[in-house]
């Protein structure tokens, strides 16, 4: 029966006076997919093979089945490399997060020079992650750089922060919260300011805590916006190599290998393209899994709980 | 001895004016320190880029600089040549924007008004693709484009890029479009518009916000890249400023006033898309978020 609506609803439509014909629509979209094809699905599928296969550019590619991924999911390297991800992608989110919305919570009101704090707040997440890298590479020079100095000045001891492996990977990290936290800050005030009013100012004539408020109302409200939150984090923390790349290039000793930086070295200083394949391809499908997570859990729950 | 003579006439009254309370005062105090985190990093890329190289490598390090100089910006352009990196740089994110809009506006149009068989198979893909790694595309794409011979050349990086940017624009712009009345189209058509004549003369202007929008941030992605400069060139021919970075990283240590002095540059285009557009450049971020 719906079926049939629908095709009602189809012919209805047909007789509109606009040519919208598919036939037209895929014209007049088909160069961009012509070029999504062959320079973006072409070569993720060339990828995806080439991950089956020992492939080195010597000329011959003996096929290695699952071999590939394999040897990265038993490998030293491999682990290492996903030990950082997950440390890297855990700390600096949740701080991130955290942080933004505490700093979101704070500064939402009628404070004079917002206009100029949100424009300011725009500047970390829009400049190149290679100069941040590069930035903070400098700001954390062990001998002329302003950190240690500052931690000289106030007598504290300083701190190995490139050179050591742990402070190497905490420093990367510092990097990232530095330059991600203000985009968090700027979409949770933009998710506060569309808050409805009402159920806080009933909160309010009941007597409820500024705690109570913030648990009970406004995070349940803000969901959506820290969903999206989540998954930009989530994705862009799977890609992040620029920081890192000026930062330490992967050191000391592979500290700061996160899955893409240790993937670019294998293809491009180990020339080990089919490894290096695979574990591209095993960051995309960690990502795909997390996302789905994120997004399949309370979804989940809504359903059981309407049962 | 005078104030205590002619009495002063009362202030009036400041209507704006709001009790500072413990919560202001802290919301204040919460506003400077974020402020004061966010900019401090990059004054610091400022001033070491403006100091002597003296200055710079001197212990204990100096807060303010002793000479204000703009030798590390002439040492850049001269004994770095950082020229031919600025110019690869904006041919090819500026290339990648005219492209990239080219094929999504359409694309987008088509996507938003015509019943395509197939529809949500491809908003999947797109989605997909927008998740994707770069390096994961950056690894294929070195085999693909040494097999043509491209590798090293600024047309291999604008294709890159171009398909890169496609899925985020054709989805920024598909809620741009969707959001134009179809009454107004089909008042075109009626006069004897054509579909082409439509969509360049009435639909594109309806929907110059999000092509601003989606400019903006295409523009800024592919100007701040890294990663897909640095595995498709290798030569000057086509090397961006990212990979330009790199290079005053040498063996003999690393020239931090000269680089300071290109980061500087490099986050010019920033500054000036966030002071002059930020409303587009918001648009751009909030919108492909919301609807992604």
């Amino acid at each position: 029966m719906s079926d049939v609506a629908q095709r009602r609803v189809g012919r209805r439509r047909k007789r509109s006076p606009l040519p919208y014909t598919w036939q037209k629509g895929y014209l007049l979209a088909g160069p961009a997919f012509i070029v999504m094809i062959a320079v973006f699905v072409y070569p993720m599928g060339y990828s995806f093979i080439m991950s089956f296969f020992r492939w080195d550019l010597s000329g011959s590619a003996p096929f290695a089945g699952l071999g590939n991924y394999v040897d990265e999911l038993t490998g030293r390297q491999f682990r290492q490399a996903m030990r950082n991800q997950i440390i890297f992608s855990l700390v600096s989110i949740t701080v991130e997060v955290i942080a933004g919305m505490a700093i979101a919570l704070l500064i939402n009101g009628k404070l004079r020079g917002m206009r100029l704090a949100r424009t300011l707040l725009l500047v970390p997440p829009m400049i190149a992650p290679a100069v941040v890298g590069l930035n903070f590479r400098w700001l954390f020079n062990t001998q002329y750089g302003f950190v240690d100095a500052l931690l000289r000045m106030m007598n504290l001891p300083t701190v190995p922060w490139l050179t050591d492996p742990t402070w190497a990977l905490v420093s990367v990290t510092i990097a990232d919260i530095w330059q991600n936290t203000p985009l968090m800050v700027l979409l949770f005030l933009a998710g506060l300011q569309s808050l409805p009013q009402e159920p806080l100012e009933a909160a309010t004539a009941d007597g409820a805590s500024a705690w109570q408020k913030f648990w009970f109302i406004v995070l349940p409200l803000m969901r959506p916006v820290i969903m999206i939150a989540l998954m930009l984090r989530i994705i862009d923390t799977f890609r992040t190599f620029d920081v890192v790349w000026l930062m330490t290039q992967g050191g000391p000793g592979g500290a700061t290998n996160l899955l893409t930086v240790y993937a670019y070295l294998l293809a491009f200083q180990g020339v080990d393209f089919g490894h290096a394949a695979a574990v591209s391809y095993i960051a995309l499908i960690l990502s795909l899994i997390l996302l789905a997570v994120l997004y399949g859990v309370p979804w989940l729950l809504a359903k059981r709980r309407a049962i | 001895m005078n104030a205590g003579a002619i009495p002063r006439a009362p202030k009036p009254p400041k209507v704006r004016r709001r009790k500072l309370t413990a919560g202001t005062m802290a919301s204040y105090f919460a506003l400077i320190a974020t402020i004061g985190f966010t900019i401090f990093p990059l004054v610091w890329l400022f001033l070491t880029s403006i100091r002597s190289s003296a200055d710079i490598f001197s212990v204990p390090v100096h807060i303010i600089p002793e000479t204000v100089t703009l030798v590390q910006y002439m040492a850049v352009f001269g004994e770095y040549d950082t020229m031919g990196y600025v110019w690869n740089t904006v041919v090819v994110s500026l290339a990648t924007v005219v492209f990239v809009h080219l094929l999504a506006i359409p694309c987008a149009y088509a996507m938003s008004r015509f019943r395509m068989p197939g529809f949500f198979f491809i908003i999947g893909l797109l989605l997909i693709m927008r998740m994707i790694p770069v390096i994961a595309l950056a690894i294929p794409l070195f085999a693909v484009f040494a097999a043509f011979g491209m590798l090293d050349t600024k047309w291999a990086l604008i294709l890159a890029h171009t398909a890169a940017k496609l899925p985020v624009a054709i989805w920024l712009l598909l809620g741009f479009i969707q959001d134009v009345p179809k009454e107004i189209e089909e008042a075109a058509q009626v006069d004897g518009a054509g579909t082409m004549r439509t969509l360049v003369q009435i639909v594109t202007p309806l929907i110059a916000p999000g092509i601003g929008a989606s400019a903006v941030i295409t523009f800024l992605f592919t100007w701040n890249d890294l990663l897909l400069a640095l595995t498709l060139t290798s030569s000057k021919a086509a090397q961006t400023l990212p990979v330009g970075l790199t290079n005053f990283i040498s063996q003999y240590g690393i020239d931090w006033g000269a680089m300071s002095a290109a980061g500087v540059l490099m986050i010019i285009p920033t500054l000036v898309f966030v002071w002059f557009a930020q409303g587009l450049l918001v648009k751009g971020l909030t919108t492909g978020a919301v609807r992604g």
